[in-house]
């Protein structure tokens, strides 16, 4: 019977080091929120919104894609995008409560992925289509409050396109059966 | 403290949001053609099919807030 061994990529790769620095885009993001300044805060989520375009390409590049890289990137984005919109209204740049929804559901999102994980009994994350497409629209939801671009029209319209994605995700993860490959591992 | 003047702005946020919208409208009607035959009853298939379709109601609402933007709607 031929034996095959599963190739370990170590989680100090070059992909997870890009991923990483998205959080050197944190503080700037902040000090410029504070002193008002709407280009230069635009500037800085453009670059933190780039960078988790760029870690992919890296990962294909250096070979060094792993589940602890997706699992990592999908905590960057949440982490990143969560305190970019909790600052843009705490400083009234955006509206609250769409945000205060946003947070729950991204929250309660992390949960259905944790669930996901127990029941698939290891690190791995669900690949949703449409939340990837959502993550894209959250980092510029917060651009759209730096460069104060149509503000209410996207804050309102975001958590209701949210909320039918993590239906029909919710559905998937918890309730559907686990894809093969998973179950056979 | 601004890094280029407001109407260069204006016209920078209008392509990245109204140009990429547009660009993403097209790149996700076509993965959406190229799967109309796909087999409906594969769970893949099926998230492919609700996330490309999601990906265009959120192009749409890009196109739609760029053109409020400008005063077009």
């Amino acid at each position: 019977m031929a034996v095959t061994q599963q190739r370990v990529v170590s989680p100090y790769n070059p992909a997870n080091a890009v991923t990483a620095s998205r959080f050197l885009t944190l503080p700037p993001l902040y000090w410029a929120i504070a002193h008002g300044y709407h280009q230069w805060a635009t500037l800085f989520i453009l670059i933190c919104g780039t960078l988790d375009k760029v870690d992919g390409l890296v990962a294909r590049i250096f070979d060094c894609r792993s589940a602890f890289g997706e699992v990592f990137d999908a905590i960057t984005d949440a982490l990143c995008y969560g305190f970019g919109l909790v600052v843009v209204a705490a400083f009234g740049w955006a509206p609250v409560a769409p945000v205060v929804l946003v947070v729950v559901l991204g929250f309660t999102n992390s949960g259905l992925r944790f669930a996901y994980a127990a029941r698939a009994g290891k690190t791995v994350n669900y690949k949703s289509y449409a939340m990837e497409r959502l993550v894209a629209y959250t980092g510029y939801l917060i651009g759209f409050a730096t460069a104060d671009f149509e503000v209410g029209y996207f804050y309102w319209l975001f958590p209701v396109v949210m909320i039918v994605i993590m239906v029909h995700d919710a559905k998937r993860m918890l309730v559907d059966p686990l894809p093969v490959a998973l179950r056979a591992a | 403290m601004n890094i280029v003047s407001d109407t260069v702005f204006t016209w920078f946020l209008t392509a990245i949001v109204g140009g990429v919208s547009g660009g993403w409208l097209v790149y996700d009607a076509s993965n959406l053609w190229r799967l109309r035959g796909g087999d409906r009853r594969d769970p893949l298939v099926r998230d492919k099919l609700f996330g490309y379709t999601l990906g265009i109601v959120i192009a749409l609402i890009g196109v739609v807030g760029t053109l409020r933007f400008h005063g077009v709607v």
